[in-house]
């Protein structure tokens, strides 16, 4: 029980982190963005979509959000080869996490769409919106506002999810981590470092969205 | 190729390779459910300590503060690594089961522990005021008045936050305990079909996954008051 604590061999390698941590972002972001676009399009065809797609929907909801990331993406990645589909580790991974993140997704924005009051939607006809018009100027602004915080605290777990990419050979934060930590043996101190990066970037996120919702949608999320 | 795979069938469903798949579906059963017990015990402590007001308790708080802010924020595999390779270099021989037990009960701590508090805090100060003008005790408070408006607050919520650990724990699988995914790594080492073994864990992981998720939502709308849906998400 006699161990030394070395941060000063880590330092070096902080660059390389901070860079890993770049990718990580990257990842989250193009995900998230993704899988928001494609919830909206599945929480409308949930909606509107007649039966057949609305079960489909669900079906895809309850299938995605009822099994794990990990395997979901080992599917992708060493399962379609099989089948002759071939992908490389970043795509699969972020293949991955947009399907799953689209099932989460959609069921935030089915909520925000659920809050949307049907006076508003007659206020908006009445007032002669197009239907377009009265997506952008009342339906959107509406559903960010009542959905922004869930839609963060998705964002933050999507964030920490991204550290899965890291088994398929992705070189993002923790990727690097499981470099470093085989070549300077420094366990202990090279995984509280990036525990620390961790906590710093989604800190950081929450404060961002936080501010972002506050100023483009009036919501209010509490940050901590 | 088609073919091929469904070839395997029979051979990936004899009794051994069924036997294993069960066992490591207990395995995965396991590791939640006693993350999420664990985190309920030291949870609840750690949302006591974080709503106290006396300034005797105030490391207390600082602690349960940290705690949660860190551990919220942490990926569950880097804790699982971290935990890991730490025991290792301490000399600590830890089986990796332990380790995964470990480490799911600190990061559920940290998740049910804020579930605890917003269900606590829902409670109306009005109550508390009542409780304080009837001479009540700070226990007494807690046991008679708060706690038994807050848990219908607080048991759904954490009955999602078990089920969506069970996912989770498939990441345990990277420091070697046999639980689903490890199950299904072992299977496609043996030779069977990535594809074939893959989904199969996939639907294995939606068999033990998607009732307790429907009995989540039915004791969501049993137990849970309209506005405790401010109280959902484990992070804001």
């Amino acid at each position: 029980m006699h161990y030394v604590l070395h941060y000063g061999q880590i330092t070096s390698y902080l660059p390389y982190f901070i860079e890993g941590a770049l990718l990580s972002l990257e990842l989250s972001v193009l995900a998230f963005s993704a899988g928001l676009i494609l919830a909206f399009a599945l929480a409308i065809l949930r909606n509107d979509g007649g039966p057949i797609a609305s079960r489909l929907v669900r079906g895809y909801v309850a299938f995605f959000t009822n099994t794990p990331q990990l395997v979901q993406i080992y599917v992708i990645f060493f399962g379609l080869p099989d089948l002759g589909i071939l992908f490389s580790p970043f795509a699969a991974v972020l293949i991955g996490m947009t399907l799953n993140a689209a099932a989460y997704l959609t069921e935030i924005v089915r909520a925000g769409l659920a809050s949307v009051h049907q006076q508003e939607l007659d206020a908006a006809e009445t007032l002669g919106m197009g239907r377009l018009q009265t997506l952008r100027y009342v339906i959107l602004p509406h559903v960010f506002q009542v959905s922004m915080p869930p839609l963060s605290n998705q964002y933050i777990l999507m964030t920490l999810g991204t550290s899965m990419a890291a088994v398929f050979g992705v070189e993002e934060l923790t990727g690097r981590a499981m470099n470093v930590n085989s070549t300077t043996f420094r366990s202990i101190e090279v995984f509280t470092t990036i525990a620390g990066l961790y906590v710093i970037i989604t800190f950081i996120a929450t404060i961002l969205l936080a501010v972002f919702g506050r100023y483009a949608f009036r919501a209010r999320v509490r940050v901590l | 190729m088609g073919i091929d795979i469904l070839g395997q069938l029979p051979r990936l469903f004899s009794s051994y390779n069924l036997l294993l798949l069960g066992e490591a579906a207990l395995t995965t059963l396991l590791l939640s459910a006693v993350g999420c017990v664990v985190g309920l015990v030291f949870g609840t402590l750690l949302s006591l300590a974080r709503l106290a007001r006396s300034w005797l308790v105030l490391p207390l708080k600082i602690f349960a503060i940290v705690y949660v802010e860190i551990f919220r924020r942490v990926p569950f595999l880097v804790t699982l690594l971290l935990f890991f390779f730490g025991a290792q270099v301490l000399g600590f021989d830890l089986s990796p089961l332990a380790i995964g037990i470990i480490s799911t009960s600190v990061i559920s701590t940290a998740f049910v522990a804020e579930i605890i508090r917003a269900g606590l805090v829902a409670v109306r100060p009005s109550q508390l005021e009542a409780a304080s003008v009837m001479n009540f005790s700070a226990w007494q408070t807690l046991w008679l008045v708060r706690w038994p408006q807050a848990w219908p607050l607080i048991l759904p919520p954490t009955f999602a936050y078990l089920v969506l650990f069970i996912k989770d724990t498939a990441l345990a699988s990277q420091i070697g305990v046999l639980e689903l995914t490890q199950a299904g790594n072992i299977l496609n080492t043996k030779g069977f079909s990535s594809l074939l073994v893959y989904s199969t864990v996939l639907v294995l992981y939606f068999v033990v996954s998607y009732p307790l998720a429907r009995l989540g939502a039915h004791l969501e709308s049993r137990l849970g008051a309209p506005r405790h849906s401010r109280s959902r998400g484990p992070l804001r």
